[in-house]
C-alpha cells in the first residue's frame, strides 16, 4: 500500500463546476496534462519527465476483422424495444415545436386514445351500461315515444370517423356537435376521473421518454466472466442472461482458445424477472454471483473447480426497483444493494440486510435521478455510495457518523457543468484503493487516500455514456486495461493506465476502439433485403453487458472481450499482445506510408504537398459522395420507419448508417473460422426467428366477436380423415404452397354419409350463417330475438312457409334431418361432453372434388354437407362467397381454445358482431336468455 | 440557398470529423492525417459558436497524430505547434504549455525552457481566470527547470569543491537560478492544489540556503491549510523534514498521528507503530495497537509480513505481561464479526502457508490468541508447521496453548 512519492501537479478549487460546454468531439486528444519527474534514481545526470497522458502503453491488436458470435443466437425472436416514434407526436404540432426548438413532443392524446379503445370497459364501463338505452346507434329514425329518453348517436359517430380521416390536417375544425357532446359529457362520462388518468398517462410517457433518452437500468451490465482458478488453466465460466424475457440465467463453461468455445451445456436457472445486472467477485477461491432484476436480487455461489454446479444462496425482494448490486471482493457472501428510493443496504448471506442510509435526496446538489450505486472499497467495512452528483464512503459500523466524500461533481474534480456520474467501479484488483468513475463526458480514476482529487481524468469522447466497465489488471510493471462500453451505441473502448502505488497514475497508450456487434454486419454474407433488415435490427440492439478474459498462450497474450446485446446474443473478439515486442508507438500503422504522402503540416492552409491537387479533388468528391450516400441511407430508414429521425436521439440514425457509410479501408476479411461461425449463427438465427405471420394474409375478420368457439366447434369430434386433411391444409398454408394432390382413403365409411345430413336442418349456426351470407341476417336476428308476440308469430309463419318450400325441393333429406337434429340437440342440452354422431366440423377439403349439382342424397361427397358448394348454393349464397366462407371456417375451426369460457355459459354476448352494434342492450340480454330455449322450436313440427 | 449550403458544410464537417476519430481510435494515424488535411478547410468557414471550435480540434488531433505517426519528427511537430499557437489567442498559453510538456518528455529540456520563457512574456489584454492559472503553471514549470539547473550546478560545484577548486561564475549562476526558481515556485504553492513536485523543490532550495523556518512554514501550510486537498504526501514531507532536522519524538508522533487520521493505510504506519511501541507511555502503546489493527483492516495490507509481525509482537507482549488485555479486547470487538472471514479462513491458511511461511506464522499467532487454539487458521498452520518440523511452529503452538486463557478473556 505505498503511496506515490509525488503526484502530478493540479489546481484544487471548491464549489460547483465552472467550466461550461458539452460533449466535445476531440476533447480527449493531444494533451499531456502535466508532467512529472520520472524516477528519482539518477536525477543528477539527466532529468527525465513522464507525462500524465500520452506515455507508451502496450499494443493490443484486434485479431479479427469484426466481433464473432460466441453463442448461438438467443432462443427467441427479439421484440424491438420502444422506439421514439412510438410515443412522439408526429405531424403539424411537431413541426411547429421543432421550429420553436422546444424539443420533442410526446403524443399524449394518442396514448389516451389507445387506452379508451383498448380498455373501453375500464374507461366507460358502468356509465356505458347505464346509457345503453339512451344512446341509439341505428340508422332508422327514432320512434316518438323513444325520442324522449334516447338520442341518436349515428351522426356523432360519423363525425368522429371523419375526424379520424382528417387527422393531421391543419384546417380541421371541431364539429359543433362533437364540441357540444364533449362539453356535456366530459365531467361524468369517464369511469376514471379524466384529470387523474391524464396525469398518470403523462407521467408514464415522461418516464418512457426519459428511458429512451438514457436508460440506467442495465448499469454495469449483465455479463460476467468467472476466470479459471489457476492462472494456467483455460476453462472459465461466462454468466449471462437469455430467453425471450432475458429471465434465464446461464452459467456456461468456456474453453479459451483463439476463438473461445462453449463446453457442454450451461447450467440454467429461471428467474422471476428480466435480468438487469450480473455482478461477480471471487473470495477465497469461490465466485459469488449477484443477479439484479427490478424487484428481486439473488446470489449464487460457484465453486472454483471446473464442473462444479452453481448453487443459489438467497433472494431478496425490494419494494422499489433496485438500481445496484455489487459483490464484495473481500468477504464471502456480502453484497451491496441500492434501491431507487435512495436506500443503501449491506446484504450479508448470514446476517441479512443492514440498511446504511436512506435518503431520497441526492448528496451534493439536487438532481432528480433516483439512481443510486454502492460498491466496496479497500476497507471491507467501508462502502462507497454514489448518486448522480458524486460518491461518498461510509463505514457500515457507524454509517451516520463516519463518512467522507470521495468524488464530487464540481470544481474539485474539474468537472463540466451538467456532468453526472454514470458508473462507479471499484478497481481493487488493480490497486486496492482505486476507483473508476465514468460520467457522460469523462472517465476518472480516484484514490481513496486522496479523496476529491482525481488521480486521472480523461475525456472519453464516447457518443453515449459508458454504462459498462471492465478491469483487467496488469501484473507488476504492466499496464491495467480498462474497457468502457456504452449501451445504445454499442461503443467499446480500451484504455490503459499504470501506477498508483509507487509512481503516480498515468494514462498510457492511445485509447482504442474495439469492434461493436453491429460492425460484423458488413462481414456477413449478402442477405435478402428483409433479412438484412432483420439482421440490422438484431445486431444493432443496444449492448447489455461487457466482460473480458485474459488468456496466456506462451509468450502471446490474448484479451477476449465478450459483449452481450439486449437481444441476448453474446459476441466475442480477441485482442493480441506480443509480450516481447518493444514498445513501438508506430505499430498501429498497418502499412508504412509512402515517403511522399506523409502528412506534413508545414502549410496547413494551402494544399498539402503529399497529395496532388487532382488527387485531392478526387478525395473530396469521394467524400461528398459518401456523405450523400449516407444521407440517402438515413432517408430510406426514415421512410421505412415512418419518420424515425427525432431531434433528441441523434445517434439512432448514425448507428444504422455506420456499417456502410464509413469509407474505411475495410480492414480485412474474417478468418475462415470466423466466417464459419457467422454462417452457423445466421442459419440458427433464421431458424429461431421465423418470419412472423405476414400481413399478406387474407384480411380475415376477427372471428372471436362473430361466433364463439363453441358455436363453431360443432358437436362431433373430427374423424381421422378430417384431421388429416386439416393437417395437410394447415401445413400447406404455413408453407404458402398448395395441395397438389388429394387422395382420400378409398371407401367412404357409411357413418360419414350419415353425418352429412344434420346440417341441413335448422342448426342455429348454419341457419345464421346462411342468413348472414344471403344478406338478411338482420331479419333472422329479429326473428330470433323477437319479444313482440305479433312479430314472433309473423316470423314463425314466414319461416314455416319457407321451410315448406324447401322441403318440397328436397324431401328426402328432410326426413333424416329431424331425427338427427333431435339427437344432436339432445346431447347438447344434456351437455354431455362430445356428442358422438354429429359431425359438422367444417371441412377443409377443397370443394373442387365434389361433384357439382345433383340431388343431395345422390352426392356422397366426402365434404361436409354444410360447406359443399351445392349446399351453399341451395342457401342462396352467391358463388363467389362460397369459397371464402369455406376457408374462413376452416381456419377458425381450429382457433386456440378459450379456457376462460366456462363450458355451460351462454356466451352469446360474444357472438354479436361488432358491426351490429346498433342492437340495443335489451335485445342483447334477450338474446342471451333466449339462446337456450330457442333450439327447441324447430322440433315442434314446423 | 446559403443556409442549406451552410448546413451541408456543417454536416460534411461533422462526418469528416467522425472519420478522423474512427481512424485515430483504431490507431490508423496515416489515414487520420489524410482526413485531417481536409478538415483543415473547416477553418475557413468557421460558423460554429460551439464550445470547442475547429481550431482547437485541429490542434488536439494534429498533436495526437504527430505523437504517434511513424513519419513525424520533432521538427515537424514544432512547426505544427507554432502554427497552432497563432490560431487562437485564447488557447495560446495552453498550447505553449503542452508544447513544453512534449519537449520535456522527449528530453529537450533547454527548448522547453525557451518555450516557457517565451510564453511567460506573452501579453494579451485582460486575462481570463483560466489563462491566469495557465500562466502560473508556466511560471512554475519554468521555476522547476531553474531548480533543476540549480541542482546541476550545485553538483558540479560540490564535486569541484572537493577538488578544492572554486568557480565563481558557476556559483553566481547557481544563485541566480535559485532566485528565479524560488520566486516562481513560491507563487504557485500559495494557490490551493496538489504541488508535490514544486513544494519538494522549493523546500530543497530553502534547506540548502539554511532557511529552515521558511521551509517549515511552507510545509506546514501545505499540510494543514484546509483549502488544500487532504494530500497524504504533504504530511509525509513534513514528517520527513522534521525527522531530518532531529525534531522531538513528540512532534514526529503528532505529525504521524494526523497522517494516521486521514490515511490509516499509509505505509508509514509501520514506522509509526514501531515508534509508539517503543514508547514508555501506556497511552502511546495503546495508540500503536490501534494503528496496526487499523492498517490491517485494509485489503492492501492483507499479506504484509511486516505489519503482521508488528501486530504479533505487540499482542505477544500484552499477553505475556497479562496487562492491558482489554486493549486487545476492545480492538477485537469491532472486528470480531469479519476478521475471521477476512484474514483467518481455511482457504487463506492454505494459501499463506504455500506462499509465505513466515506470514502464516505471524498470522497464526495472532489468530491463536484472538480466536483460540481451535480456530481453523491456527490449527491448519500449526499442524502443517509441525508436520514440516519447523521449530518456530512448535514454539508457536506451545505459546498459544499456554496462553489460551488470554483468548478466553478476550472473547468473553
Amino acid at each position: 500500500m505505498e503511496f506515490p512519492a509525488a503526484l502530478f501537479p493540479s489546481y484544487f478549487g471548491a464549489g460547483p463546476p465552472r467550466e461550461e460546454g458539452g460533449p466535445a468531439p476531440a476533447a480527449g486528444w493531444g494533451e499531456h496534462g502535466q508532467v512529472l519527474e520520472a524516477g528519482t534514481g539518477r536525477r543528477q545526470a539527466e532529468t527525465a519527465f513522464v507525462p500524465r497522458r500520452g506515455g507508451t502503453g502496450e499494443s493490443w491488436e484486434p485479431a479479427d476483422a469484426a466481433a464473432v458470435p460466441f453463442l448461438p443466437p438467443n432462443a427467441s425472436c427479439w421484440v424491438p424495444l420502444l422506439a421514439p416514434q412510438d410515443i412522439l407526436y408526429r405531424g403539424v404540432l411537431r413541426r411547429k415545436l421543432r421550429a420553436g426548438k422546444s424539443g420533442a413532443a410526446l403524443d399524449f392524446t394518442k396514448q389516451l386514445g389507445h387506452f379508451f379503445v383498448d380498455h373501453p370497459e375500464d374507461a366507460f364501463g358502468s356509465l356505458g351500461q347505464l346509457l345503453h338505452k339512451n344512446f341509439y346507434l341505428g340508422n332508422s329514425k327514432l320512434r316518438r315515444q323513444a325520442r324522449d329518453s334516447t338520442i341518436r348517436m349515428t351522426a356523432l359517430m360519423e363525425e368522429i370517423d371523419r375526424l379520424e380521416a382528417r387527422r393531421g390536417c391543419p384546417r380541421q375544425h371541431l364539429a359543433s356537435r362533437l364540441r357540444w357532446f364533449s362539453h356535456l359529457c366530459r365531467d361524468w362520462l369517464f369511469e376514471v376521473p379524466l384529470g387523474l388518468l391524464a396525469d398518470c398517462v403523462h407521467e408514464e410517457l415522461l418516464l418512457q421518454w426519459a428511458g429512451l433518452l438514457f436508460d440506467d437500468s442495465p448499469t454495469a451490465g449483465a455479463l460476467a466472466w468467472l476466470p479459471p482458478e489457476d492462472v494456467g488453466a483455460c476453462t472459465g465460466r461466462l454468466v449471462y442472461p437469455g430467453g425471450q424475457a432475458m429471465n434465464h440465467l446461464y452459467f456456461q463453461d468456456v474453453v479459451l482458445e483463439e476463438l473461445p468455445r462453449a463446453r457442454g451445456s450451461p447450467a440454467q436457472f429461471e428467474l422471476n424477472g428480466r435480468i438487469r445486472q450480473v455482478a461477480a467477485a471471487r473470495v477465497d477461491g469461490e465466485d459469488f454471483v449477484g443477479v439484479r432484476s427490478d424487484y428481486y436480487c439473488g446470489v449464487w455461489r460457484v465453486p472454483g473447480r471446473t464442473g462444479a454446479a452453481p448453487t443459489p444462496l438467497q433472494v431478496i425482494r425490494t419494494g422499489v426497483p433496485a438500481s445496484c448490486l455489487t459483490v464484495s471482493p473481500h468477504l464471502p457472501g456480502e453484497l451491496a444493494v441500492c434501491t431507487q428510493s435512495g436506500a443503501v443496504y449491506l446484504w450479508s448471506i448470514e446476517t441479512g440486510l443492514q440498511r446504511l442510509r436512506h435518503d431520497p435526496q441526492t448528496m451534493f446538489f439536487r438532481d432528480h435521478s433516483p439512481w443510486r450505486w454502492s460498491d466496496f472499497t479497500a476497507h471491507p467495512r467501508v462502502l462507497s455510495c454514489a448518486d448522480r452528483t458524486g460518491l461518498q464512503c461510509l463505514d457500515t459500523r457507524a454509517p451516520e457518523r463516519c463518512h467522507f466524500d470521495l468524488f464530487k461533481v464540481g470544481e474539485e474534480a474539474g468537472c463540466q457543468q451538467g456532468e453526472r456520474v454514470v458508473l462507479p467501479l471499484y478497481l481493487g484488483r488493480a490497486h486496492p484503493s482505486q476507483h473508476l468513475v465514468t460520467t457522460q463526458f469523462s472517465v476518472y480514476v480516484l484514490d481513496e487516500r486522496l479523496p476529491l482529487v482525481p488521480v486521472l481524468k480523461w475525456a472519453h469522447m464516447m457518443k453515449a455514456p459508458p454504462l459498462f466497465a471492465h478491469l483487467t489488471p496488469g501484473g507488476p510493471g504492466r499496464s491495467h486495461k480498462v474497457l468502457l462500453g456504452a449501451s445504445r451505441t454499442q461503443e467499446l473502448m480500451l484504455l490503459q493506465y499504470r501506477g498508483g502505488s509507487r509512481s503516480a497514475c498515468q494514462l498510457v497508450g492511445p485509447p482504442q476502439k474495439l469492434h461493436s456487434i453491429a460492425g460484423c454486419l458488413q462481414h456477413l454474407p449478402a442477405q435478402l433485403p428483409h433479412r438484412h433488415r432483420l439482421l440490422q435490427q438484431r445486431l444493432g440492439a443496444p449492448a447489455a453487458g461487457l466482460a473480458a478474459a485474459l488468456w496466456e498462450d506462451g509468450p502471446r497474450e490474448s484479451l477476449l472481450v465478450f459483449q452481450l446485446s439486449e437481444a441476448g446474443d453474446v459476441f466475442c473478439q480477441r485482442l493480441t499482445h506480443e509480450a516481447v515486442q518493444p514498445p513501438a508507438p508506430t505499430s498501429g500503422d498497418e502499412a508504412p506510408a509512402a515517403p511522399g504522402s506523409s502528412p506534413l503540416f508545414e502549410a496547413p492552409a494551402s494544399s498539402p504537398p503529399g497529395l496532388g491537387s487532382e488527387e485531392e479533388e478526387e478525395e473530396e468528391e469521394e467524400e461528398e459522395q459518401t456523405f450523400y450516400l449516407s444521407n440517402l441511407e438515413v432517408i430510406i430508414n426514415e421512410e421505412e420507419e415512418e419518420d424515425a429521425g427525432t431531434p433528441a436521439v441523434p445517434e439512432e440514425a448514425e448507428l444504422t448508417q455506420e456499417p456502410c457509410a464509413s469509407p474505411q479501408p475495410s480492414l480485412a476479411v474474417p478468418s475462415p473460422a470466423a466466417a464459419l461461425r457467422y454462417r452457423r449463427w445466421l442459419k440458427a438465427l433464421y431458424k429461431v426467428c421465423r418470419e412472423p405471420p405476414r400481413q399478406a394474409w387474407p384480411p380475415t375478420l376477427s372471428q372471436k366477436r362473430l361466433f364463439t368457439r363453441k358455436e363453431l366447434e360443432a358437436p362431433a369430434g373430427p374423424s381421422t380423415l378430417h384431421w388429416q386433411a386439416r393437417q395437410r391444409l394447415r401445413q400447406a398454408m404455413r408453407e404458402g404452397g398448395r395441395i397438389q394432390r388429394w387422395d382420400p382413403p378409398g371407401p367412404q365409411p357409411p357413418a360419414l354419409l350419415q353425418t352429412l345430413e344434420p346440417a341441413w336442418g335448422p342448426d342455429p349456426l348454419s341457419a345464421r350463417l346462411t342468413a348472414a351470407w344471403s344478406g338478411d341476417w338482420w331479419q333472422w336476428w329479429e326473428e330470433r330475438s323477437s319479444f313482440n308476440m305479433a312479430q314472433k308469430q309473423r316470423a314463425l309463419r314466414e319461416r314455416r312457409r319457407r321451410q315448406k318450400r324447401a322441403r318440397g325441393r328436397r324431401s328426402l333429406s328432410a326426413s333424416f334431418t329431424s331425427s338427427l337434429t333431435y339427437q344432436s340437440e339432445l346431447s347438447e342440452v344434456s351437455d354431455a361432453a362430445p356428442p358422438p354422431v354429429s359431425p359438422s366440423r367444417p371441412p377443409v377439403l377443397p370443394g373442387e372434388g365434389s361433384p357439382p349439382g345433383g340431388s343431395p342424397p345422390a352426392s356422397p361427397a366426402p365434404d361436409e354437407a354444410l360447406l359443399s358448394s351445392q349446399s351453399l348454393r341451395c342457401r342462396g349464397i352467391p358463388k363467389e362467397r362460397r369459397k371464402t366462407l369455406r376457408d374462413y371456417l376452416a381456419v377458425w375451426a381450429e382457433g386456440p381454445p378459450e379456457p376462460t369460457e366456462p363450458p355451460g355459459s351462454p356466451a352469446s354476448q360474444l357472438c354479436i358482431p361488432s358491426s351490429q352494434s346498433q342492437l340495443s342492450s335489451a335485445s342483447q340480454s334477450q338474446l342471451s336468455s333466449a339462446s337456450q330455449p330457442r333450439r327447441k322450436r324447430p322440433r315442434m313440427g314446423f | 440557398s446559403s443556409h442549406e449550403h451552410k448546413l451541408n458544410f456543417k454536416k460534411s464537417k461533422e462526418v469528416c470529423l467522425t472519420y478522423i476519430q474512427d481512424a485515430m481510435l483504431q490507431k490508423q494515424w496515416k489515414r487520420a492525417a489524410e482526413f485531417l488535411t481536409f478538415y483543415i478547410e473547416s477553418l475557413e468557414k468557421d460558423f460554429s459558436t460551439e464550445y470547442m471550435g475547429p481550431s482547437e480540434m485541429i490542434w488536439r488531433i494534429g498533436t495526437e497524430i504527430l505523437c504517434h505517426h511513424s513519419h513525424s519528427s520533432m521538427k515537424e511537430f514544432n512547426s505544427f505547434i507554432e502554427q497552432m499557437k497563432t490560431l487562437g489567442v485564447k488557447r495560446y498559453l495552453k498550447v505553449c504549455l503542452e508544447h513544453a510538456f512534449h519537449l520535456l518528455c522527449n528530453g529537450l529540456i533547454d527548448e522547453a525552457y525557451q518555450n516557457l520563457s517565451l510564453a511567460e512574456s506573452w501579453r494579451f489584454g485582460e486575462q481570463t481566470a483560466i489563462q491566469d492559472k495557465e500562466m502560473k503553471l508556466i511560471q512554475a514549470y519554468r521555476g522547476l527547470l531553474d531548480y533543476y539547473s540549480w541542482s546541476k550546478q550545485k553538483t558540479i560545484l560540490l564535486e569541484h569543491g572537493q577538488d578544492g577548486f572554486e568557480d565563481l561564475s558557476v556559483e553566481q549562476e547557481m544563485h541566480s537560478c535559485f532566485r528565479k526558481a524560488a520566486v516562481n515556485l513560491r507563487e504557485i504553492i500559495k494557490i490551493p492544489g496538489v504541488w508535490d513536485l514544486f513544494v519538494k523543490c522549493y523546500v530543497d532550495l530553502l534547506e540548502f540556503y539554511g532557511d529552515h523556518n521558511e521551509a517549515r512554514q511552507v510545509l506546514n501550510e501545505y499540510a494543514y491549510n484546509s483549502k488544500f486537498p487532504a494530500n497524504p504526501n504533504a504530511h509525509v514531507y513534513l514528517y520527513r523534514f522534521l525527522k531530518r532536522h532531529g525534531e522531538s519524538k513528540k512532534s514526529l508522533i503528532s505529525a504521524l498521528k494526523i497522517l494516521h487520521d486521514i490515511v490509516p493505510s499509509h505505509e508509514l504506519m509501520i514506522d509509526f507503530n514501531t515508534m509508539l511501541q517503543k514508547s514508555k507511555k501506556r497511552k502511546k502503546r495503546r495508540l500503536g495497537l490501534e494503528v496496526i489493527f487499523a492498517a490491517l483492516d485494509y485489503a492492501g495490507w492483507k499479506e504484509n509480513v511486516k505489519a503482521w509481525s508488528c501486530l504479533a509482537r505487540q499482542v505477544k507482549q500484552i499477553v505475556i505481561s497479562e496487562k492491558h488485555l482489554d486493549w486487545i479486547k476492545q480492538e477485537w470487538n469491532s472486528r470480531r464479526d469479519w476478521w475471521p472471514a477476512f484474514h483467518f479462513s481455511r482457504y487463506l491458511a492454505k494459501r499463506n502457508w504455500q506462499d509465505n511461511e513466515s506470514l502464516s506464522c505471524e498470522k497464526a499467532l495472532v489468530a491463536g490468541i484472538l480466536l483460540g487454539k481451535d480456530c481453523k487458521y491456527f490449527k491448519y498452520v500449526s499442524h502443517q508447521g509441525c508436520k514440516a518440523r519447523v521449530k518456530r511452529f512448535r514454539i508457536l503452538k506451545k505459546f498459544v496453548n499456554k496462553y489460551n486463557p488470554a483468548y478466553l478473556s478476550i472473547s468473553g
